[in-house]
């Protein structure tokens, strides 16, 4: 069984969606409304996967996730945000969230994005895919950063096409790939920005003398 | 002239302008005084200085209390301030003298003469304190009778000095404008955050939680007050004071969101001179009304801005049937494609192009491509 943690501070949603996991088959291990406390619980909890609220009252989403890698390694964090503040969503993405989902999005959709990040897929929305490809772009012409990550001509078109709401079967047919490879190379576009991050932060702890 | 003074216009700021006329009317008042003392012996009614010296010590008191209050910078008084100045010092002619005057002794109202002008200057910004110069200036030049370079020098410095304080004033006043507007700017911004998170923490979990376990039209309706709510909370007043020539299309286009049409783009603003995002916002508002028109209802929209160095780039993609290539030629050379013709010309308008492609079961594409050097319209 797939244990989850759920972590929004609205009380209400949380115990729906809590009540929605479990109906689908899911072992909710934890639920709470705070992050410091879901970075607490997560040791203990082990959960392989975490639904988390962007916008919590007392740490940031970034602060969140950071905690929750390090307490548990090899958590698949799915985010979900109500206002999809687009820097929130994009640091976070970068921290390493695993996928990103509006709340109004459907229960057959919110299932299938909690089974993909299970499987270890990344879940993009068109809207994170814009984000994903602005933020690339921004890179491109940024000048002293020699380390910048650039995106495939394929990863570009791919994005491009998850961003102008394609689906991956959708994309798949239009490039002739297989679904899997679609997949793939929207997870590359997500790894090379997660990788580009801990190489800036780590760059930025040695010159600050912190290593 | 006088009618031309602002008096509604002083704020804070001009506070210590007055102070200082009034610091440099005591000095100049001091420095009168000691001439007076010294040159005494010289004039033709030596006895009748000290009435007027009195006077202008009186005037001083009365002036530094009268423009200290805002209220009392009226007209009558920038008038009584000059008339009375000049007064002081054609009292020269009678009380120096003729001779002592042309043998280049001062006036009674040495220096103290130039106090008014700076006064007007204050409150009628340049054109006030030019009025007022030439105004002393001339009286000045009368009753010294000295017409030579020495004589002129005194009038044009006070000439000069009056241009140069209505012009400082002018900068401060502007100065001081923008900090007010700034700072309202700020209490509204905070004041939109606030309310921002407040819609956050509680009408947006409702409305999401409303769209997830109802159906049919409440859900419908749900989610396109949700998206309404949550494009005002995420993009907040984000132009700021003087960036008038640049919008971020972004805020522009996000109007658009709802449950059918998502919007995705850069997270950095994407900015653009103002009339070319209007018009490149309401192609694209055409492109989301003919998708309106003609897919069925359910179909989703889905718009893509993009920034790229060579200019920006939006798609608005539909999910609806497409139109087989055939029948798109065929709606053209019967010039059925108006939206379409309208959405081009608009782009062409802008120096950008306009692409559709459609494909059948892949919905309806729309290009909007302008390039970065595109013409502004003006």
């Amino acid at each position: 069984m797939v244990r989850v943690m759920v972590v929004d501070d609205h009380p209400m949603w949380r115990e729906g969606v809590c009540r929605d996991l479990a109906a689908a088959g899911y072992e909710v291990v934890a639920a709470t409304g705070e992050g410091r406390q879901a970075v607490r619980i997560a040791a203990a909890a082990r959960p392989d996967v975490v639904i988390l609220d962007l916008q919590l009252p007392d740490v940031s989403g970034v602060e969140v996730i950071n905690g929750l890698r390090a307490e548990a390694p090899g958590v698949r964090i799915l985010m979900l945000s109500a206002s999809g503040e687009q820097q929130d969503v994009l640091d976070a993405v970068k921290a390493g969230a695993a996928g990103y989902l509006l709340k109004s999005a459907g229960l057959a959709e919110f299932l299938e994005a909690v089974s993909r990040t299970a499987a270890g897929d990344t879940v993009f929305t068109p809207g994170l895919a814009g984000l994903v490809l602005g933020e690339f772009r921004r890179l491109a012409v940024e000048p002293f950063d020699k380390t910048a990550p650039k995106l495939t001509e394929r990863e570009t078109e791919v994005l491009r096409l998850v961003a102008k709401g394609l689906s991956y079967r959708q994309i798949a047919e239009r490039l002739v790939l297989s679904h899997r490879t679609v997949q793939n190379h929207v997870q590359n576009t997500l790894g090379k920005l997660q990788l580009h991050n801990r190489v800036e932060l780590t760059r930025y702890a040695i010159e600050q003398g912190l290593d | 002239m006088v009618g031309s003074m602002r008096q509604g216009r002083d704020t804070g700021f001009q506070a210590p302008l007055w102070r200082a006329i009034a610091v440099y009317r005591i000095a100049a008042l001091t420095y009168a005084t000691i001439l007076v003392v010294r040159n005494f012996t010289h004039y033709e009614r030596p006895m009748l200085a000290w009435p007027v010296l009195a006077i202008m010590a009186g005037w001083t008191v009365f002036t530094t209390y009268a423009y200290a209050n805002p209220a009392r910078r009226r007209p009558p008084l920038f008038v009584a301030d000059l008339l009375l100045t000049a007064a002081a010092l054609a009292a020269s002619v009678p009380i120096v003298g003729r001779v002592a005057l042309e043998d280049g002794k001062p006036t009674l109202a040495v220096a103290w003469h130039v106090a008014p002008v700076l006064a007007w200057a204050v409150a009628g910004g340049r054109r006030g304190g030019i009025a007022a110069a030439v105004v002393m200036g001339a009286t000045d030049l009368i009753v010294r009778a000295h017409y030579d370079q020495a004589g002129y020098t005194g009038s044009v410095l006070m000439l000069l000095a009056a241009i140069a304080v209505g012009y400082l004033v002018r900068m401060a006043e502007d100065a001081h404008n923008r900090l007010q507007r700034a700072v309202e700017l700020e209490a509204a911004t905070r004041e939109r955050e606030r309310l921002a998170r407040d819609i956050h923490d509680s009408v947006l979990q409702v409305l999401a939680l409303v769209q997830r376990r109802e159906s049919g039209e409440l859900a419908r309706l749900a989610g396109e007050t949700e998206a309404a709510l949550r494009h005002l909370v995420a993009r907040h007043a984000a132009e700021t004071v003087d960036d008038r020539s640049e919008v971020d299309l972004m805020t522009l286009l996000g109007p658009y969101a709802s449950a059918s049409v998502t919007i995705s783009g850069p997270a950095d603003p994407v900015r653009l001179p103002a009339p070319t995002a209007r018009e490149l916002a309401a192609a694209v508002g055409a492109a989301l009304d003919n998708v309106g028109q003609h897919c069925p209802s359910g179909t989703k929209a889905f718009l893509l801005i993009e920034e790229e160095p060579s200019g920006v780039l939006v798609t608005v993609r539909d999910d609806g049937p497409g139109i087989a290539p055939d029948r798109l030629d065929e709606a053209a050379a019967q010039g059925r494609l108006g939206v379409a013709q309208s959405i081009r010309g608009r782009l062409t308008d802008l120096g950008g192009t306009a692409s559709i492609t459609a494909a059948p079961g892949q919905g309806t594409e729309v290009e909007l491509r302008l390039g970065r050097a595109g013409p502004k319209l003006t």
